[in-house]
């Protein structure tokens, strides 16, 4: 099976997107403030998956691959690749006339050197998404050939500017790449150079003048802005002081209000490849949430819809699996599964309860248990505060906690000194790369974020994983999958609340922000101000 | 009685303390009107003021301002005063140490004292409530903490000008201790700076804690006025009435208590008395 | 001992005596900060999405956060002896450059906050004692208790709303236009633009106290004995009060405003929030969030050492003034 590639099929859905608004002949100039929130610790995208980062670097670095809206893939730094029969080989061929921002050619040394040395090393999801590559031949300038020990088809899904950017061979080499001045000074080969930092204020880009795509960029000036206040952010967007807000920057209620206003537009788009979901953790390893019926109970009486239309004001899909529906388009997400409500069922998870013996002792408790709650914003409190009271009525009695960010997840992830934990996560392009590692006993790892809290383990399940993860026949896959969902709902290790579905608010002047799978995590080339 | 036809001359001191008995009797009296958890979620979401049973209005999950309002009440003035009173017990006893036995016990209590106000306060305030996970405890001990130094200034300054006086001399010659000179002679004698410096800190308390609500840092599991602005403020511009109601609430607490503040200070200041 | 060697050496006994201080709060808000739960790198890689134990183990060794707190302690100590507040794991920049690119901002809000609320606060509190026990008086306390009582965020975001969404007159947040990067007299020109709203925000609630602090010392000053004789010499109760009594009254005012510009050095976190104010304040906010201890305790001692600055300033200020005040 050679996939002899898409560059039919991306010059199709370019001549699509040319036909498709004729009217709007793009503007060059101007520059473009956004919102980048909160402040990013640092601009190296090749150490961190820091939200914020992701909003500044893939503007300067580059990956092999883009995606676009459908998610089908589009040429990046690889002007095309080559996956071989056995699917052990992947040749990626690369544009040629790059330079990066100072000035230095690029070249597959620079490719190899960023998986090999730096992705697959200290990225925080490269070790997964790389974990197949032995090694990558340079066989001239513009080849870059990944071997790999076993097929690896999710790999293809992590190659955008965001998730791996391709970082200069001749600034990190021989250093260490950790504390490298790169981290706060990028030079990549993206339509945006890195112009200046003011802490506190704004980071500063510039047109890339020698960008790679003939005309592209079409903004001077990218300005990314640091606005602490959820409510002067929608100050500041009405007011025209910011064109552009992504991943909730401006709060649900805000962006309703402005979605109606003239001027304004609210997108969900742009964030098909984080698919991020809500979900409660819970220890399984300690009563009460050792049982799967409390577990289970409490997904039947949680009224997700309530959640989705009060605390997110509309914008959400209840969840019906431990895969995102989103998943559907790659036939993995499985329907039909039984203990996900979208409204809450209160007589079924009474049910549930009185079946596994756990009653109500004199005041009508069942258990009692300290929920935590995940310290990323006012909405989660709400959130917390409603399961307290929903929970309630089936004799479940929740004290809340609202900790510092370090704190909680040193209480959850390394002393696992918690019960109950609202939380969300990005399941990704693929479940191997966001979702294997809420439920594997191998991602039991003390210590480390983002993996299985809930210490449950399956050995069925982990074998199911495994095959999940190596298959290449889709319909196979399919099945492998469908498996998983099901054991995942019959004892619920965590409990999915809602496909979150995260906001972009945006002044209607700006154009064409829109083009890339990532949304705010694109590279921006193609925006432009139509003033 | 003296004291009490002077502080009526004072109207608005009258005003502040109708206002503050005002405040009490519906703290008392919350769970008579709002016998329910005021976090229930009581019925339509965002309703406007007086819409669907709502006096002011419900906040985005449906639960009744008003009744935040009346519950809260208890909080916010259970803090200011708890920690008021944490803060005059330290003050007093580092002030009253320094300025009666004075030389290096004084140096050092003063340094001490001078630390705490070398620190940003709202800052210090807020690495408290951090390190101590935010809850009503943490709040009072952080408000109080960083409250105690001017009471601590105030009542060191007040011994040092009454040690010196005859007739705490005499008490020396009678032999009495100095824990009986300290708590029953001298500490009488500036009870009322005290007392009018102790009114305004309740005010500014209840204000701290709505700032570290503002900021995130309330008890989650507690109804308070802090708690309710800091839950309706990214609201504000969709539904007004969720934290302008509990911030008049604050207002005409703040008010009032340092209405009556200043009403005291007149009526326990002599001098402002002699020319009044 | 002439009097220039007596106030040089008050000046140095007050350094010496600052030391102890200032090492104080060093090592107490260092035990302090060790209190909290989780440390730099726990933010550091909670915020990259995933890292591992060992990962996690490397940084702390480079950040030397593995030493034992005593070490840690000794270490930092001798770096501020040597004038080196030390370095930010999370900004990987040292603590000083990232300080002293915020006092600025700090600076600016804050001494304007202070000339407008003393400005304001000096003739409110003028007006009240001059009308002492009338409706105006009545009026001007309440006036300044409302703007002190209300919660600022409210103040801040109701301005907005108003003067730069309704109106358009000034920019909601930031302290400079990005969009155009302007220079020279025009970059002043838009720095003061954008400092107005926050200005008023933040004064609104130091009014209250200098009118009532004027106030007070008017009256406290009305009752002194020179007025008496100034009222027997015959001159005029307005040349009494507007030459004679305000001028000693000002004393205690600039007293206050002058220890509060050093008090004020932490910033306002509320107002830096709302306002997007790069200043002090929310640095210090950000630093304990993010457990970037350096930088925390550098903000603290910053801070600890402008108080004492300021606060021996104003005490020789006020000693020159009034004669009476011994330096002892």
């Amino acid at each position: 099976m050679t996939i002899r590639t898409w560059i039919a099929g991306a010059l199709c859905v370019l001549g699509l997107a040319l036909a498709g608004q004729p009217a709007l002949a793009q503007k060059s100039g101007g520059t473009l403030v956004y919102i980048v929130q909160p402040e990013p610790p640092s601009l190296a995208s090749y150490l961190s998956t820091s939200g914020p980062i992701g909003l500044v670097a893939p503007k300067i670095y580059e990956g092999l691959l883009d995606y676009d809206n459908d998610l089908n893939i589009v040429p990046a730094l690889a002007e095309s690749f080559d996956v071989s029969e056995d699917g052990k080989t992947v040749t990626f061929n690369l544009q040629k006339g790059v330079t990066w921002h100072d000035g230095e050619p690029f070249t597959s040394a620079d490719v190899q050197f960023t998986v090999m040395e730096v992705l697959s090393k200290i990225h925080p999801r490269g070790p997964n998404s790389f974990r197949e590559v032995t090694s990558i031949d340079t066989p001239d300038e513009h080849t870059a050939v990944f071997n790999l020990a076993n097929p690896a088809p999710y790999m293809l899904r992590a190659l955008s500017g965001y998730e791996s950017p391709i970082v200069p061979k001749h600034l990190l080499e021989g250093q260490d790449i950790r504390s490298a001045d790169l981290a706060n000074k990028p030079v990549g080969t993206g339509p945006f150079k890195f112009v200046e930092w003011k802490k506190g204020q704004f980071v500063r880009l510039d047109k890339n003048e020698n960008y790679w795509r003939e005309g592209l960029p079409y903004l001077d000036r990218l300005v990314g802005r640091f606005i602490p206040d959820a409510s002067t952010r929608t100050a500041a967007m009405e007011n025209g002081e910011v064109m552009y807000a992504a991943y909730g920057a401006i709060p649900n209620i805000d962006a309703v209000r402005l979605r109606d206003t003239d001027g304004f537009s609210v997108t969900t788009e742009g964030y098909s490849m984080i698919n991020p979901v809500s979900l409660i953790e819970f220890d399984t390893t300690e009563p009460p949430f050792d049982n799967p019926a409390m577990r289970k109970a409490i997904s039947l009486a949680l009224d997700r819809q309530f959640l989705i239309d009060n605390i997110w004001f509309g914008y959400g899909k209840p969840a019906t699996s431990a895969l995102s529906s989103n998943f559907s388009a790659t036939g993995l997400y499985k329907e039909g599964l039984p203990n996900y409500v979208a409204n809450a069922d209160l007589d079924a998870a009474k049910a549930m309860l009185d079946e596994a013996g756990i009653t109500p002792d004199g005041d009508g408790v069942r258990a009692r248990a300290v929920l935590d709650l995940i310290p990323y914003g006012e909405d989660w409190r709400r959130a917390g505060e409603y399961m307290k009271q929903a929970l309630a009525p089936i004799g479940i009695d929740l004290e809340l906690r609202y900790e510092d960010v370090p704190t909680w997840l040193k209480r959850v992830y390394h002393n696992y000194d918690f019960a109950m934990n609202v939380n969300y996560f990005y399941q990704l392009p693929d479940p191997v790369l966001g979702v294997h590692r809420h439920y594997g006993t191998d991602q039991i790892r003390q210590g480390t974020h983002f993996v299985n809290s809930s210490r449950y383990s399956n050995a069925k399940l982990d074998d199911l994983l495994a095959a999940g993860a190596q298959e290449a026949d889709a319909d196979k896959r399919s099945e492998i999958y469908g498996e998983i969902q099901k054991i995942l709902a019959e004892d619920m290790p965590v409990v999915n609340l809602f496909e979150m579905e995260f906001l972009t608010v945006y002044n209607d002047k700006l154009k064409g922000h829109d083009t890339s799978a990532l949304g705010a995590y694109g590279s921006f080339a193609e925006a432009w101000l139509d003033e | 009685m003296a004291f009490w036809k002077l502080y009526i001359r004072n109207r608005s001191a009258v005003l502040g303390l109708a206002i503050l008995v005002a405040i009490v009797v519906m703290a008392a009296t919350a769970h008579l009107f709002y016998p329910d958890d005021p976090f229930r979620l009581a019925g339509q979401s965002m309703s406007p003021p007086g819409a669907n049973g709502f006096l002011f209005g419900s906040d985005s999950l449906g639960r009744d301002v008003a009744a935040g309002i009346a519950h809260g009440a208890k909080t916010s003035l259970l803090i200011g005063i708890v920690a008021t009173l944490v803060a005059t017990f330290i003050g007093v006893i580092m002030g009253a140490l320094a300025g009666y036995y004075g030389g290096l016990i004084d140096d050092l209590l003063m340094r001490t004292t001078e630390m705490f106000q070398t620190i940003p306060s709202f800052i210090f305030a807020i690495l408290l409530v951090a390190i101590m996970k935010p809850s009503i405890e943490s709040i009072i001990i952080a408000i109080a903490v960083v409250s105690w130094p001017g009471v601590a200034r105030l009542v060191r300054g007040e011994f040092l000008s009454l040690r010196n006086r005859e007739f705490v001399q005499a008490c020396h010659t009678l032999g009495m201790s100095d824990i009986r000179i300290m708590l029953g002679e001298i500490l009488p004698n500036c009870l009322s700076p005290i007392i009018v410096i102790g009114s305004l800190m309740v005010a500014t308390a209840i204000l701290i804690e709505s700032g570290l609500a503002f900021l995130g840092l309330g008890d989650p599991n507690i109804m308070s006025w802090g708690f309710q602005i800091g839950a309706g403020r990214t609201l504000l511009r969709s539904a007004w009435w969720v934290c302008t109601f509990p911030g008049i609430a604050i207002l005409i607490t703040v008010l009032a208590i340092n209405l009556v503040g200043e009403g005291l200070n007149d009526a326990l200041n002599p001098r402002l008395r002699e020319r009044q | 001992m002439s009097h220039t060697t007596k106030r040089l050496r008050y000046v140095a006994k007050r350094l010496v005596q600052a030391v102890p201080i200032v090492f104080a709060i060093v090592v107490l808000n260092f035990f302090l900060l060790q209190l909290a739960e989780g440390d730099a790198v726990d933010v550091l890689a909670g915020e990259a999405g995933s890292a591992t134990p060992e990962y996690m183990a490397e940084l702390r060794a480079k950040f030397g956060l593995d030493q034992p707190l005593p070490v840690q302690l000794a270490v930092y100590l001798k770096n501020v002896l040597m004038l080196d507040l030390g370095y930010s794991f999370r900004h990987e920049m040292p603590v000083s450059e990232l300080i002293l690119d915020r006092f600025w901002a700090t600076l600016l809000l804050m001494v304007s906050t202070i000339l407008l609320a003393v400005g304001f606060g000096i003739v409110l509190g003028l007006i009240a004692a001059v009308n002492l026990n009338t409706w105006k008086d009545t009026a001007i306390s309440i006036f300044a208790l409302i703007t002190y009582a209300t919660p600022l965020f409210w103040v801040g975001l109701m301005l907005i709303v108003v003067f730069s969404l309704n109106l358009g007159w000034f920019p909601t947040s930031g302290m400079e236009n990005f969009a155009e990067f302007n220079e020279g007299w025009d970059r002043v020109f838009d720095i003061a633009h954008h400092l107005v709203l926050p200005t008023i925000t933040l004064s609104l609630f130091y009014l209250a106290l200098y009118t009532r602090l004027m106030r007070a010392s008017m009256l406290e000053q009305a009752g002194q004995d020179y007025v008496t004789t100034a009222r027997a010499k015959g001159l005029t109760e307005r040349r009494i009060m507007f030459v004679h009594v305000l001028r000693n009254a000002l004393l205690p005012v600039v007293t206050m405003a002058g220890v509060q510009v050093g008090a004020l050095i932490g910033g306002s976190v509320i107002v830096e929030s709302v306002f997007a104010w790069p200043g002090l304040g929310m640095l210090a906010f950000e630093a304990l969030f993010a457990r970037d201890l350096n930088l925390l305790l550098g903000i603290f001692l910053l801070s600890a050492l402008l108080v004492v600055a300021v606060n021996l300033v104003v005490d020789i200020i006020y000693s020159s003034l009034d004669p009476r005040i011994e330096m002892s």
